[in-house]
Protein backbone atom coordinates (compact mmCIF):
# COMPACT_ATOMS: atom_id res chain seq x y z
CA UNK A 1 0.00 0.00 0.00
CA UNK A 2 1.35 3.01 -1.37
CA UNK A 3 1.93 6.16 1.39
CA UNK A 4 3.90 9.43 2.09
CA UNK A 5 4.99 11.30 5.09
CA UNK A 6 4.74 14.52 5.99
CA UNK A 7 5.39 17.01 9.01
CA UNK A 8 6.81 15.60 11.87
CA UNK A 9 3.83 15.42 14.41
CA UNK A 10 5.58 14.15 17.52
CA UNK A 11 9.55 14.33 18.24
CA UNK A 12 11.27 12.91 21.68
CA UNK A 13 14.94 13.16 21.98
CA UNK A 14 17.04 11.22 25.23
CA UNK A 15 14.37 11.53 26.92
CA UNK A 16 15.66 10.23 30.80
CA UNK A 17 13.35 9.53 34.18
CA UNK A 18 15.11 8.86 37.57
CA UNK A 19 13.46 8.88 40.64
CA UNK A 20 16.09 9.75 43.23
CA UNK A 21 19.26 7.85 42.06
CA UNK A 22 16.66 4.44 40.00
CA UNK A 23 16.79 5.23 36.57
CA UNK A 24 13.33 4.74 35.29
CA UNK A 25 13.89 5.14 31.59
CA UNK A 26 16.69 6.39 29.72
CA UNK A 27 17.80 7.41 26.22
CA UNK A 28 14.55 7.32 24.53
CA UNK A 29 13.59 8.54 21.03
CA UNK A 30 10.94 8.66 19.23
CA UNK A 31 9.98 10.05 15.99
CA UNK A 32 6.62 10.32 14.25
CA UNK A 33 5.05 12.15 10.94
CA UNK A 34 1.83 12.31 9.78
CA UNK A 35 1.40 9.87 7.34
CA UNK A 36 -0.76 10.69 4.25
CA UNK A 37 -2.33 7.17 2.00
CA UNK A 38 -3.58 7.92 -1.53
CA UNK A 39 -7.32 7.81 -1.96
CA UNK A 40 -7.64 7.12 1.95
CA UNK A 41 -9.54 10.41 3.34
CA UNK A 42 -7.53 10.27 6.85
CA UNK A 43 -5.23 7.92 8.15
CA UNK A 44 -4.62 8.50 11.67
CA UNK A 45 -1.25 7.64 13.24
CA UNK A 46 -1.30 4.44 15.89
CA UNK A 47 1.86 3.69 17.75
CA UNK A 48 2.26 0.97 19.67
CA UNK A 49 4.20 0.41 22.72
CA UNK A 50 5.32 -3.42 24.30
CA UNK A 51 7.32 -4.42 26.27
CA UNK A 52 7.72 -6.77 29.71
CA UNK A 53 5.88 -4.97 33.02
CA UNK A 54 8.50 -2.75 35.22
CA UNK A 55 10.34 -1.65 31.84
CA UNK A 56 9.04 1.93 32.00
CA UNK A 57 6.15 2.00 29.52
CA UNK A 58 3.83 4.09 32.03
CA UNK A 59 6.86 6.26 33.42
CA UNK A 60 7.67 6.90 29.74
CA UNK A 61 3.58 7.85 29.19
CA UNK A 62 3.95 9.84 32.23
CA UNK A 63 6.95 12.13 30.79
CA UNK A 64 5.50 11.99 27.32
CA UNK A 65 2.00 13.39 28.58
CA UNK A 66 3.68 16.16 30.48
CA UNK A 67 2.59 14.83 33.95
CA UNK A 68 6.10 13.78 35.36
CA UNK A 69 9.55 16.29 34.57
CA UNK A 70 12.13 14.04 32.93
CA UNK A 71 15.67 14.35 33.73
CA UNK A 72 16.75 15.13 30.63
CA UNK A 73 15.51 15.52 26.90
CA UNK A 74 12.88 16.76 24.99
CA UNK A 75 9.10 15.95 24.00
CA UNK A 76 8.08 18.39 21.48
CA UNK A 77 4.68 17.99 19.46
CA UNK A 78 3.13 19.94 16.28
CA UNK A 79 1.80 23.05 17.15
CA UNK A 80 -1.19 23.54 15.41
CA UNK A 81 -2.23 26.69 16.19
CA UNK A 82 0.92 28.08 14.64
CA UNK A 83 0.71 27.89 10.79
CA UNK A 84 4.54 27.53 9.95
CA UNK A 85 5.32 24.31 8.16
CA UNK A 86 6.99 22.09 10.93
CA UNK A 87 6.24 24.29 13.69
CA UNK A 88 6.57 22.52 16.81
CA UNK A 89 6.24 23.23 20.88
CA UNK A 90 7.18 21.44 24.06
CA UNK A 91 4.61 19.40 25.18
CA UNK A 92 3.21 20.57 29.10
CA UNK A 93 0.03 18.90 30.79
CA UNK A 94 -3.19 18.47 29.04
CA UNK A 95 -1.44 18.73 25.13
CA UNK A 96 -1.04 15.25 25.12
CA UNK A 97 -4.37 13.34 26.17
CA UNK A 98 -3.91 10.27 28.65
CA UNK A 99 -6.42 7.62 28.77
CA UNK A 100 -5.51 5.60 32.06
CA UNK A 101 -6.02 1.55 32.47
CA UNK A 102 -9.38 2.55 34.98
CA UNK A 103 -10.75 4.81 32.06
CA UNK A 104 -10.63 7.56 35.31
CA UNK A 105 -14.00 10.12 34.51
CA UNK A 106 -14.67 12.81 37.01
CA UNK A 107 -17.21 10.58 39.18
CA UNK A 108 -19.53 14.22 40.19
CA UNK A 109 -20.22 14.53 35.95
CA UNK A 110 -22.71 13.07 33.58
CA UNK A 111 -21.15 12.02 30.23
CA UNK A 112 -22.51 15.52 28.58
CA UNK A 113 -21.02 17.55 31.94
CA UNK A 114 -17.63 15.84 31.22
CA UNK A 115 -17.13 16.80 27.51
CA UNK A 116 -18.42 20.06 28.02
CA UNK A 117 -15.66 20.33 30.41
CA UNK A 118 -13.33 19.18 28.04
CA UNK A 119 -14.36 21.74 25.48
CA UNK A 120 -14.26 24.34 27.98
CA UNK A 121 -10.99 25.69 27.07
CA UNK A 122 -12.01 26.05 22.69
CA UNK A 123 -13.16 28.51 20.99
CA UNK A 124 -16.29 27.01 20.37
CA UNK A 125 -19.81 28.54 21.07
CA UNK A 126 -22.35 27.07 23.34
CA UNK A 127 -24.00 25.89 20.71
CA UNK A 128 -21.59 24.65 18.74
CA UNK A 129 -20.25 22.57 21.97
CA UNK A 130 -23.79 21.19 21.97
CA UNK A 131 -23.91 20.48 18.46
CA UNK A 132 -20.29 18.76 19.23
CA UNK A 133 -21.15 16.28 21.71
CA UNK A 134 -24.15 15.42 20.51
CA UNK A 135 -22.35 14.00 17.12
CA UNK A 136 -19.70 12.19 18.81
CA UNK A 137 -21.96 10.83 21.49
CA UNK A 138 -24.00 9.46 18.38
CA UNK A 139 -20.56 8.41 16.40
CA UNK A 140 -18.97 6.60 19.79
CA UNK A 141 -23.01 4.92 20.35
CA UNK A 142 -22.91 6.49 23.35
CA UNK A 143 -26.40 8.89 22.88
CA UNK A 144 -28.65 6.73 25.56
CA UNK A 145 -25.22 7.90 28.29
CA UNK A 146 -25.54 11.88 27.99
CA UNK A 147 -27.26 11.71 31.06
CA UNK A 148 -25.40 8.92 33.08
CA UNK A 149 -22.58 9.31 36.15
CA UNK A 150 -19.30 7.31 35.41
CA UNK A 151 -20.46 4.65 37.95
CA UNK A 152 -23.24 3.79 35.88
CA UNK A 153 -21.48 3.38 32.15
CA UNK A 154 -20.16 -0.02 31.11
CA UNK A 155 -16.53 -0.51 31.61
CA UNK A 156 -16.52 0.28 27.26
CA UNK A 157 -18.44 3.33 27.70
CA UNK A 158 -16.68 4.85 30.42
CA UNK A 159 -13.53 4.28 28.53
CA UNK A 160 -14.92 5.24 25.31
CA UNK A 161 -16.29 8.25 27.44
CA UNK A 162 -12.58 8.88 28.60
CA UNK A 163 -11.06 8.57 24.62
CA UNK A 164 -13.44 11.82 23.91
CA UNK A 165 -13.18 13.53 26.62
CA UNK A 166 -8.89 13.31 25.68
CA UNK A 167 -9.81 13.94 22.69
CA UNK A 168 -12.16 17.16 22.66
CA UNK A 169 -8.79 18.75 25.45
CA UNK A 170 -5.85 17.81 24.00
CA UNK A 171 -4.22 18.58 20.49
CA UNK A 172 -5.00 15.58 18.46
CA UNK A 173 -2.66 13.11 20.27
CA UNK A 174 -3.65 10.24 22.57
CA UNK A 175 -1.83 8.07 25.25
CA UNK A 176 -4.04 4.85 26.32
CA UNK A 177 -2.27 2.61 28.75
CA UNK A 178 -2.96 -0.28 28.42
CA UNK A 179 -6.38 0.17 26.89
CA UNK A 180 -6.74 -3.76 26.47
CA UNK A 181 -6.29 -4.95 30.39
CA UNK A 182 -9.04 -7.05 31.26
CA UNK A 183 -11.28 -6.57 29.01
CA UNK A 184 -13.90 -9.17 27.72
CA UNK A 185 -13.77 -9.98 23.50
CA UNK A 186 -16.74 -7.43 22.85
CA UNK A 187 -14.99 -4.27 24.66
CA UNK A 188 -11.88 -5.14 22.98
CA UNK A 189 -13.86 -4.50 19.83
CA UNK A 190 -15.28 -1.76 21.03
CA UNK A 191 -11.87 -0.58 21.50
CA UNK A 192 -10.60 -1.69 18.58
CA UNK A 193 -13.83 0.28 16.37
CA UNK A 194 -12.91 3.14 19.02
CA UNK A 195 -8.98 2.87 17.36
CA UNK A 196 -10.72 3.07 13.77
CA UNK A 197 -12.90 6.28 14.55
CA UNK A 198 -10.27 8.44 15.96
CA UNK A 199 -8.09 7.68 12.93
CA UNK A 200 -10.60 8.42 10.56
CA UNK A 201 -11.66 11.62 11.83
CA UNK A 202 -8.94 13.67 11.58
CA UNK A 203 -5.47 13.13 9.44
CA UNK A 204 -3.53 14.30 12.68
CA UNK A 205 -4.71 12.35 15.37
CA UNK A 206 -1.90 10.25 16.96
CA UNK A 207 -3.11 7.30 19.30
CA UNK A 208 -0.44 5.72 21.12
CA UNK A 209 -0.90 2.68 23.18
CA UNK A 210 0.82 0.06 25.18
CA UNK A 211 -0.92 -3.64 25.88
CA UNK A 212 0.97 -7.06 26.32
CA UNK A 213 -1.06 -8.24 24.07
CA UNK A 214 1.06 -8.48 20.94
CA UNK A 215 -1.50 -9.87 18.39
CA UNK A 216 -3.56 -6.64 18.79
CA UNK A 217 -0.08 -4.37 18.44
CA UNK A 218 0.23 -6.03 14.93
CA UNK A 219 -3.33 -5.52 13.61
CA UNK A 220 -3.98 -2.23 15.47
CA UNK A 221 -0.30 -0.35 15.02
CA UNK A 222 1.93 1.41 12.16
CA UNK A 223 4.49 1.18 14.12
CA UNK A 224 5.68 -0.61 17.34
CA UNK A 225 8.38 0.05 19.90
CA UNK A 226 9.81 -2.25 22.05
CA UNK A 227 10.48 -1.51 25.70
CA UNK A 228 13.26 -3.26 27.67
CA UNK A 229 16.10 -3.57 29.18
CA UNK A 230 19.25 -2.79 26.93
CA UNK A 231 22.74 -5.22 27.32
CA UNK A 232 25.72 -3.36 27.13
CA UNK A 233 28.99 -4.63 26.93
CA UNK A 234 27.01 -8.12 27.06
CA UNK A 235 26.10 -6.65 30.87
CA UNK A 236 21.53 -6.11 31.29
CA UNK A 237 21.26 -2.95 32.30
CA UNK A 238 18.04 -2.24 34.48
CA UNK A 239 16.52 0.94 33.15
CA UNK A 240 14.74 1.04 30.37
CA UNK A 241 14.84 1.78 26.94
CA UNK A 242 13.69 1.28 23.27
CA UNK A 243 15.21 -1.70 22.66
CA UNK A 244 13.71 -2.47 18.93
CA UNK A 245 11.41 -0.43 16.40
CA UNK A 246 9.56 -2.09 13.64
CA UNK A 247 8.01 0.27 11.26
CA UNK A 248 4.81 -1.95 9.82
CA UNK A 249 4.19 0.67 6.99
CA UNK A 250 7.86 -0.14 5.94
CA UNK A 251 7.51 -3.98 5.96
CA UNK A 252 4.00 -3.39 4.15
CA UNK A 253 2.08 -4.94 7.04
CA UNK A 254 0.29 -2.10 8.07
CA UNK A 255 -3.73 -1.45 7.19
CA UNK A 256 -3.58 -5.38 6.18
CA UNK A 257 -5.38 -8.11 8.03
CA UNK A 258 -3.46 -10.03 10.47
CA UNK A 259 -1.63 -13.32 8.25
CA UNK A 260 1.78 -15.35 8.47
CA UNK A 261 4.06 -12.44 7.96
CA UNK A 262 2.29 -10.80 11.42
CA UNK A 263 2.88 -13.94 13.04
CA UNK A 264 6.57 -14.15 11.99
CA UNK A 265 7.01 -11.16 13.03
CA UNK A 266 5.20 -10.87 16.01
CA UNK A 267 7.88 -14.18 16.97
CA UNK A 268 10.65 -11.88 16.44
CA UNK A 269 8.75 -9.25 18.72
CA UNK A 270 8.50 -11.97 21.62
CA UNK A 271 12.06 -12.59 21.19
CA UNK A 272 12.78 -9.11 21.85
CA UNK A 273 11.03 -8.72 24.88
CA UNK A 274 12.65 -12.00 26.44
CA UNK A 275 16.12 -10.73 26.15
CA UNK A 276 15.40 -7.14 27.37
CA UNK B 1 -29.89 -24.10 60.87
CA UNK B 2 -26.29 -24.91 59.90
CA UNK B 3 -26.56 -22.94 57.49
CA UNK B 4 -27.13 -19.80 59.65
CA UNK B 5 -24.28 -20.89 61.60
CA UNK B 6 -21.50 -21.14 58.95
CA UNK B 7 -19.46 -18.27 58.12
CA UNK B 8 -19.85 -16.47 55.00
CA UNK B 9 -22.54 -17.71 54.20
CA UNK B 10 -25.29 -15.95 52.41
CA UNK B 11 -28.76 -15.76 53.74
CA UNK B 12 -32.13 -14.37 52.42
CA UNK B 13 -33.40 -10.88 53.36
CA UNK B 14 -36.73 -12.46 54.98
CA UNK B 15 -34.13 -15.15 56.82
CA UNK B 16 -32.12 -11.90 57.98
CA UNK B 17 -34.87 -10.11 59.45
CA UNK B 18 -36.33 -13.09 61.11
CA UNK B 19 -32.72 -13.83 63.02
CA UNK B 20 -33.17 -9.73 63.99
CA UNK B 21 -36.41 -10.07 65.49
CA UNK B 22 -35.81 -13.37 67.26
CA UNK B 23 -32.50 -11.49 69.19
CA UNK B 24 -35.10 -8.44 69.74
CA UNK B 25 -37.68 -10.83 71.46
CA UNK B 26 -34.94 -12.56 73.57
CA UNK B 27 -33.63 -9.51 74.46
CA UNK B 28 -36.83 -7.97 75.79
CA UNK B 29 -37.90 -11.71 77.06
CA UNK B 30 -34.03 -11.34 79.19
CA UNK B 31 -35.38 -8.04 80.34
CA UNK B 32 -38.93 -9.13 81.57
CA UNK B 33 -37.46 -11.86 83.75
CA UNK B 34 -34.23 -10.60 84.53
CA UNK B 35 -36.24 -7.69 86.27
CA UNK B 36 -39.26 -9.55 87.76
CA UNK B 37 -37.90 -10.03 90.88
CA UNK B 38 -37.99 -7.48 94.09
CA UNK B 39 -34.31 -7.18 94.24
CA UNK B 40 -32.92 -6.16 90.54
CA UNK B 41 -30.17 -4.08 89.56
CA UNK B 42 -31.29 -3.43 86.32
CA UNK B 43 -35.04 -1.10 86.47
CA UNK B 44 -37.77 -3.03 84.81
CA UNK B 45 -39.63 -2.36 81.54
CA UNK B 46 -42.40 -0.59 83.94
CA UNK B 47 -40.14 1.94 85.25
CA UNK B 48 -38.52 2.66 82.13
CA UNK B 49 -42.55 3.24 81.17
CA UNK B 50 -42.86 5.44 84.50
CA UNK B 51 -39.31 7.18 83.45
CA UNK B 52 -40.82 7.77 79.88
CA UNK B 53 -44.17 8.93 81.13
CA UNK B 54 -42.90 11.77 83.90
CA UNK B 55 -40.16 13.03 81.35
CA UNK B 56 -42.38 13.87 79.17
CA UNK B 57 -44.13 16.10 81.80
CA UNK B 58 -40.95 17.44 82.35
CA UNK B 59 -40.93 18.64 79.06
CA UNK B 60 -38.67 16.36 77.00
CA UNK B 61 -40.01 17.63 73.77
CA UNK B 62 -38.43 21.06 74.71
CA UNK B 63 -34.97 18.99 75.92
CA UNK B 64 -34.51 17.30 72.60
CA UNK B 65 -35.00 20.24 70.19
CA UNK B 66 -32.50 22.22 72.50
CA UNK B 67 -30.05 18.57 72.20
CA UNK B 68 -30.77 18.55 68.56
CA UNK B 69 -29.96 22.75 68.00
CA UNK B 70 -26.79 22.56 70.15
CA UNK B 71 -26.22 19.03 67.90
CA UNK B 72 -26.69 21.24 64.78
CA UNK B 73 -25.06 24.70 65.16
CA UNK B 74 -22.11 22.66 66.97
CA UNK B 75 -21.67 20.28 63.38
CA UNK B 76 -22.48 23.30 61.09
CA UNK B 77 -19.25 25.36 62.81
CA UNK B 78 -17.18 22.89 63.11
CA UNK B 79 -17.59 21.60 59.72
CA UNK B 80 -16.81 24.86 57.77
CA UNK B 81 -14.04 24.91 59.94
CA UNK B 82 -12.29 21.20 59.34
CA UNK B 83 -13.71 21.67 55.33
CA UNK B 84 -11.58 24.92 55.53
CA UNK B 85 -8.39 23.27 57.34
CA UNK B 86 -8.83 20.17 54.38
CA UNK B 87 -8.77 22.21 51.84
CA UNK B 88 -5.84 23.52 52.79
CA UNK B 89 -4.22 20.46 53.68
CA UNK B 90 -2.82 19.88 49.78
CA UNK B 91 -0.76 23.23 49.76
CA UNK B 92 2.75 23.03 51.10
CA UNK B 93 2.25 26.21 52.98
CA UNK B 94 -0.60 24.90 55.05
CA UNK B 95 -0.09 21.16 55.32
CA UNK B 96 1.31 21.65 58.76
CA UNK B 97 -1.15 23.51 60.37
CA UNK B 98 -3.85 21.36 59.09
CA UNK B 99 -2.22 17.93 60.09
CA UNK B 100 -1.74 20.09 63.67
CA UNK B 101 -5.10 20.78 64.10
CA UNK B 102 -5.94 16.71 63.54
CA UNK B 103 -3.28 15.94 66.47
CA UNK B 104 -5.74 17.95 69.59
CA UNK B 105 -7.67 14.77 69.23
CA UNK B 106 -5.34 12.98 71.88
CA UNK B 107 -5.92 16.24 74.11
CA UNK B 108 -8.43 15.59 77.54
CA UNK B 109 -11.76 17.09 76.62
CA UNK B 110 -11.80 18.57 80.27
CA UNK B 111 -8.42 20.54 80.51
CA UNK B 112 -9.64 22.00 77.82
CA UNK B 113 -12.89 22.85 78.75
CA UNK B 114 -11.31 24.54 81.61
CA UNK B 115 -9.42 27.05 79.19
CA UNK B 116 -12.93 27.64 77.32
CA UNK B 117 -14.88 28.48 80.41
CA UNK B 118 -12.15 31.28 81.18
CA UNK B 119 -12.80 32.66 77.88
CA UNK B 120 -16.52 32.67 76.99
CA UNK B 121 -18.77 33.23 79.64
CA UNK B 122 -22.30 32.55 78.32
CA UNK B 123 -23.11 28.86 79.13
CA UNK B 124 -24.67 27.84 76.01
CA UNK B 125 -21.72 29.32 73.63
CA UNK B 126 -19.57 27.65 76.16
CA UNK B 127 -21.32 24.35 75.17
CA UNK B 128 -21.13 25.23 71.49
CA UNK B 129 -16.92 26.05 71.35
CA UNK B 130 -16.59 22.96 73.61
CA UNK B 131 -17.99 20.89 71.17
CA UNK B 132 -17.05 22.85 67.73
CA UNK B 133 -13.27 23.10 68.66
CA UNK B 134 -13.09 18.47 69.68
CA UNK B 135 -15.03 18.24 66.85
CA UNK B 136 -13.14 19.73 64.44
CA UNK B 137 -10.08 18.12 65.24
CA UNK B 138 -12.23 14.49 64.47
CA UNK B 139 -13.68 15.79 61.39
CA UNK B 140 -10.38 17.75 60.01
CA UNK B 141 -8.30 14.26 61.15
CA UNK B 142 -11.32 12.15 58.67
CA UNK B 143 -11.77 14.88 55.64
CA UNK B 144 -8.13 14.54 55.46
CA UNK B 145 -8.41 10.75 55.41
CA UNK B 146 -10.80 11.30 52.05
CA UNK B 147 -8.32 13.50 50.25
CA UNK B 148 -5.40 11.06 51.00
CA UNK B 149 -7.60 8.59 49.97
CA UNK B 150 -8.13 9.75 46.11
CA UNK B 151 -6.42 7.53 43.56
CA UNK B 152 -3.59 9.40 41.73
CA UNK B 153 -5.26 8.70 38.64
CA UNK B 154 -8.20 11.37 39.35
CA UNK B 155 -5.81 13.99 40.09
CA UNK B 156 -3.83 12.97 36.49
CA UNK B 157 -7.08 12.93 34.56
CA UNK B 158 -7.84 16.73 35.67
CA UNK B 159 -4.36 17.84 34.73
CA UNK B 160 -4.47 15.95 31.23
CA UNK B 161 -8.04 18.05 30.84
CA UNK B 162 -5.59 21.30 31.15
CA UNK B 163 -6.94 22.02 34.62
CA UNK B 164 -4.75 24.62 36.91
CA UNK B 165 -4.06 23.50 39.96
CA UNK B 166 -6.80 25.09 41.80
CA UNK B 167 -8.78 23.38 39.11
CA UNK B 168 -8.11 20.27 40.88
CA UNK B 169 -8.28 20.99 43.92
CA UNK B 170 -11.83 22.44 42.84
CA UNK B 171 -12.81 19.81 41.01
CA UNK B 172 -11.22 16.67 42.81
CA UNK B 173 -11.29 17.14 45.86
CA UNK B 174 -14.08 19.73 46.35
CA UNK B 175 -16.58 19.03 43.93
CA UNK B 176 -15.35 15.48 43.56
CA UNK B 177 -15.65 14.50 47.24
CA UNK B 178 -18.81 16.74 48.58
CA UNK B 179 -20.78 13.55 49.10
CA UNK B 180 -18.00 12.30 51.09
CA UNK B 181 -18.07 15.53 53.29
CA UNK B 182 -21.67 14.32 54.38
CA UNK B 183 -20.47 10.39 55.37
CA UNK B 184 -17.88 12.00 57.43
CA UNK B 185 -20.90 14.28 59.44
CA UNK B 186 -22.60 10.72 59.32
CA UNK B 187 -19.61 8.69 60.75
CA UNK B 188 -18.71 11.21 63.31
CA UNK B 189 -22.53 11.91 64.70
CA UNK B 190 -21.92 9.56 66.92
CA UNK B 191 -18.59 10.85 68.64
CA UNK B 192 -21.49 14.21 68.46
CA UNK B 193 -23.94 12.73 70.15
CA UNK B 194 -21.63 11.24 72.36
CA UNK B 195 -20.09 14.19 73.31
CA UNK B 196 -22.85 16.89 73.72
CA UNK B 197 -24.72 14.79 76.34
CA UNK B 198 -21.15 14.86 78.31
CA UNK B 199 -20.89 18.72 77.45
CA UNK B 200 -24.61 19.28 78.64
CA UNK B 201 -24.19 17.71 81.80
CA UNK B 202 -20.74 18.96 82.59
CA UNK B 203 -21.89 23.02 81.48
CA UNK B 204 -25.54 22.82 82.54
CA UNK B 205 -26.89 26.03 80.46
CA UNK B 206 -30.30 25.48 79.07
CA UNK B 207 -31.22 21.89 79.84
CA UNK B 208 -30.75 19.25 77.07
CA UNK B 209 -30.76 15.79 77.23
CA UNK B 210 -27.42 15.64 79.17
CA UNK B 211 -28.87 17.57 81.65
CA UNK B 212 -32.12 14.71 82.27
CA UNK B 213 -29.40 12.34 82.57
CA UNK B 214 -27.35 14.20 85.22
CA UNK B 215 -30.61 14.82 86.91
CA UNK B 216 -31.95 11.63 86.90
CA UNK B 217 -28.27 10.50 88.04
CA UNK B 218 -28.63 12.73 91.14
CA UNK B 219 -32.11 11.36 92.77
CA UNK B 220 -30.80 7.32 91.16
CA UNK B 221 -34.05 7.20 88.92
CA UNK B 222 -32.47 4.30 87.43
CA UNK B 223 -35.66 3.85 85.29
CA UNK B 224 -35.92 7.48 84.26
CA UNK B 225 -31.73 7.04 83.01
CA UNK B 226 -32.73 3.85 80.63
CA UNK B 227 -35.38 5.59 79.34
CA UNK B 228 -33.37 8.86 78.20
CA UNK B 229 -30.53 6.44 76.94
CA UNK B 230 -33.60 4.91 74.78
CA UNK B 231 -34.43 8.01 73.98
CA UNK B 232 -30.59 8.74 72.57
CA UNK B 233 -29.83 5.82 71.01
CA UNK B 234 -33.08 6.51 68.84
CA UNK B 235 -32.35 9.66 68.01
CA UNK B 236 -28.73 9.09 67.34
CA UNK B 237 -29.94 6.01 64.87
CA UNK B 238 -32.52 8.34 63.26
CA UNK B 239 -30.01 10.79 62.55
CA UNK B 240 -27.43 8.68 61.23
CA UNK B 241 -30.26 7.56 58.87
CA UNK B 242 -31.35 10.60 57.92
CA UNK B 243 -28.00 12.16 56.92
CA UNK B 244 -26.98 8.65 54.62
CA UNK B 245 -30.27 9.11 53.07
CA UNK B 246 -29.88 12.58 52.25
CA UNK B 247 -26.73 11.75 51.00
CA UNK B 248 -27.79 9.11 48.28
CA UNK B 249 -30.74 11.24 47.15
CA UNK B 250 -28.68 13.89 46.79
CA UNK B 251 -25.83 12.54 45.34
CA UNK B 252 -26.82 9.75 42.72
CA UNK B 253 -23.43 9.17 41.89
CA UNK B 254 -22.71 8.15 45.52
CA UNK B 255 -21.49 5.18 46.14
CA UNK B 256 -19.72 4.92 49.09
Amino acid sequence: MTYEFKETLLYVENLSVAYDDTIIIKDINVIEKDVVRPNVDCTGQVIAFLGRSGRGKSTFFKALTGLIPSNTGKVLIRDFENSEPNAAKPVKEGDIGLVDQKYTLFRHKTVTEALKFSLRKTKLSESEKNEKIKQYLKEWGLDNCADKYPNELSGGQRQRTAIIEQLFSSDQFIVLDEPFSGLDVGNIQEVKKAFDLLGKSSEVNTVIFSTHDIELALELAQTIYVIGYPTIDGKLQSYGTIVAKYDLREMGLAWKDYCGDHLTLSKEIIHQMMIS
Amino acid sequence: MIKFLTPFEKISKTNRTLILTGWLVLLIAIWFIATSGEKHLFPSPSQVLTGFQELYKEGLVVHIFNSLKLCFISIFLATIISLVLAYSWPIPLLKSVSEFVTKFRFLPFTGLSFYITMVVHEARMMQVWILVIFLTTFLTTSLIAVIKDIPQEEFDHAKMLKCTRLEVLWQVIILGRIDYVIDVIRQNLAITWMMLVTVESIVVATGGLGFLIKNSDKFMNTGRIIALQIIILLIGLGLDAGINYLRKSIFRYSKI
